[in-house]
């Protein structure tokens, strides 16, 4: 690979999305849910960063706030046009979102849910060409044709309707829209995780395939720990809506630094019946965003607790070039990595 | 008594028949559960595992109707002896299916919020299924269901009996599934997908407490599962399914490190490993699942095999081949 991964394509900092908690008949303030507080990391040009961590962690928050989906409450969002070079994304005004999102383009988890029933293939993916008026007539026609040929679909199957496809070819549709205006960048929101085994592989080998003919970046989301570690570069782990580790993607999976980390890799069925099973199960549940605990807020479920968790906040900090944690004794720990699957 | 058989599925055929055509869930499947043992039923969505296990516990909704096989049910008394009921002779609503259902054959589900009653508390719905099949009073009743949330690790049992479905979250509703289907102490528990729907951490601690209430109460299960990784942990033998057939059965150590039936091992090569980085494209299988109206014929699985054979595959059906006593494979390779 090159060294031009050293250019960011999105840089994000200090991200927050905070909900207010309105109680009773005054309507009075009560708190906040923090669904994403405080998040920041960078996605490297042409690359892949995978963004792990368990339902209700604030990772399709963070993703839907860097398209503006969902308005941010705080901090910036810095994306690096090829042509009009840094824009914060969280202050664009509607035009300059417009011009955004020729460039940033998103693919959801359930392709079923993510398209119009009642729109055929050519309506769906010739939407944003129409909408954004980049091309009409006999055009229209050849580039949808052209982007389903790109992601392995018939062009004479464009007149049908997504039920006629299966979830695979679905995925596919979805992903033919997302690249029709030839995006820089691609948020890929568990794109993955409704589709069969042998279809995963498939639509995985497309997504990198699209990646090397499009020097595309991608924000890869997602709860499956292997899929993440085959598609992505970097690697951050979310924790009730803030960052807990983040390391290239070998360094994280093999010598992890955060304890929560380490039991999200034990916790992985492995594949491998004569495996040495020491899975670290954790005691309790992810805690509610609404009422966080004190301190570090894995302490209550973490087995290397020391007091000082529960009372201080530990911040993210670089402890080798690279590799940030969120953990009081990250240094002080020896914490187990994957172990390869042997067959 | 390890190895007594407890339930013999022998060439089950599940047929829907719709307006469009006769789907073909199941078709053809013969396996055995052996007591206090643990089967892995492995296959991607529309392969027909759930129908089995509907088939089995006599819950399939028109159109579907088991068109012929045997289901033989070796019933223990508490005297110590056994009674063979063939499950597939019984009336659905039946008094006797009904003494099966739930008290001899449990099922989990994979989605807890739909298969969990929304109007009832959770004890309601456990009690309901204590009461029915035990002799016993409401009291004594909701004091098992309290023992038995305690037993599935809930925490605050004493709360957590009254409580709606939607108060809890995903992994302890899996947990109240886990409760209401051991409450009455099964000798086969059928699990379908019990943890797809859980987060890795919370799926972590449910096949846990499945391993230790296995060992605790003795009972057998049926994992039906696609995860590849749950099917290593979980059990000892497993079935391949393919559009409606067993392709492969082999003791899981021997499937995973020598599948056979190239399904299997096209399906071992397809998934990502954990700890094996490398940019390397998936082997991926070509092709999708095909129709259920429009099953290839011979080998269904030949438009997608690597290893298709012109001329044999296609045309006709892969006999079962007998590899050796727990193993067997329906492909022309080991003809």
């Amino acid at each position: 690979m090159t060294d031009n991964h050293q250019q960011p394509i999105l840089e994000v900092k200090d991200l927050k999305k905070h909900y207010p908690i309105i109680k009773g008949f005054n309507r009075k303030l009560v708190g906040y849910t923090k669904a994403v507080d405080g998040v920041s990391f960078t996605v490297p040009a042409a690359r892949t960063l995978g963004l792990v961590g368990e339902s209700g962690c604030g990772k399709s928050t963070t993703g839907h706030c860097i398209m503006r989906g969902i308005e941010p409450t705080a901090g910036q969002v810095i994306f690096h046009d090829r042509e009009r070079g840094p824009i914060d994304v969280a202050q664009a005004d509607p035009n300059m979102l417009r011009h955004l999102r020729l460039n940033m383009q998103m693919v959801f988890q359930d392709p079923s849910s993510s398209m119009n029933p009642r729109m055929t293939v050519f309506d769906i993916v010739s939407e944003p060409l129409v909408v954004n008026n980049v091309a009409r007539g006999k055009e229209l026609q050849d580039r949808v044709a052209e982007l389903l040929r790109v992601v392995g679909l018939l062009p004479e199957h464009m007149h049908r309707f997504p039920h006629a496809f299966s979830g695979g070819q679905r995925q596919r549709i979805a992903v033919a829209r997302s690249l029709a205006l030839r995006p820089q960048f691609i948020i890929a929101d568990e794109p993955v995780s409704a589709l069969d085994v042998s279809i995963q592989a498939q639509t995985l080998n497309l997504l990198q395939d699209l990646q090397e003919q499009f020097d595309l970046s991608y924000l890869f989301i997602s709860h499956d720990l292997s899929v993440v570690e085959h598609v992505s570069d970097v690697v951050a782990v979310m924790y009730v809506g803030k960052l807990a580790e983040m390391a290239e993607t070998e360094e994280l999976y093999h010598n992890p630094k955060h304890p929560y980390t380490e039991a999200l890799l034990s916790s992985v069925p492995n594949p491998d019946p004569e495996a040495v099973k020491n899975r670290i199960v954790l005691a309790g549940e992810v805690p509610s965003p609404r009422k966080p605990p004190t301190g570090c807020y894995f302490h209550p479920r973490c087995n290397y607790a020391i007091p000082d968790c529960a009372e201080n906040a530990p911040p993210l900090r670089e402890i080798s070039p690279g590799h940030t944690v969120a953990c009081h004794l990250a240094e002080k720990l020896t914490l187990r990595g994957v172990t390869a699957v042997r067959i | 008594m390890e190895n007594e058989q407890l339930l013999e599925v022998q060439d089950l055929k599940t047929y829907f028949y719709t307006e469009r055509g006769v789907v073909r869930a199941v078709d053809g499947v013969t396996f055995d559960v052996k007591r206090g043992r643990t089967l892995g039923v492995v296959g991607e969505s529309g392969c027909g595992k759930s129908i089995t296990s509907f088939s089995v516990l006599r819950l399939l909704q028109k159109p579907g109707r088991i068109v012929s096989g045997q289901i033989l049910y070796h019933k223990r008394e508490d005297d110590g002896n056994e009674e063979v009921l063939d499950l597939t002779n019984l009336n659905p609503n039946s008094v006797t299916m009904r003494s099966v259902r739930g008290a001899e054959i449990a099922m989990i589900f994979q989605e807890p919020m739909t298969s969990l009653d929304p109007v009832y508390t959770v004890g309601n719905q456990i009690i309901e299924g204590i009461t029915y099949h035990l002799k016993v009073s409401q009291a004594e009743a909701r004091d098992m269901a309290i023992a038995m949330l305690g037993r599935v690790n809930m925490p605050e049992p004493q709360r957590v009996v009254d409580s709606y479905p939607h108060q809890l979250s995903g992994g302890m509703r899996q947990r109240a599934m886990i409760a209401m289907a051991l409450a009455c102490r099964p000798s086969l528990l059928i699990a379908d997908e019990p943890t797809t729907a859980l987060d890795v951490t919370t799926e972590a601690q449910i096949l846990e407490l499945l391993r230790d209430l296995q060992k605790e109460f003795g009972m057998a299960i049926m994992y039906i599962t696609h995860n590849l990784g749950v099917v290593a942990e979980m059990v000892e033998e497993a079935i391949v399914m393919y559009m409606g057939k067993v392709v492969e059965r082999a003791p899981v150590r021997d499937l995973f490190y020598d599948p056979k039936h190239p399904y299997m091992v096209a399906l071992l090569q397809s998934i990502p490993k954990l700890g094996r980085k490398n940019r390397a494209r998936l082997q991926a299988i070509s092709g999708m699942v095909p129709s259920p109206f429009a099953i290839p014929p011979g080998c269904p699985f030949h438009p997608r095999c690597p290893k298709f054979m012109p001329g044999v595959c296609e045309m006709s059906e892969p006999p079962v081949i007998d590899l050796n006593s727990e193993r067997y494979v329906r492909c022309f390779l080991y003809q």
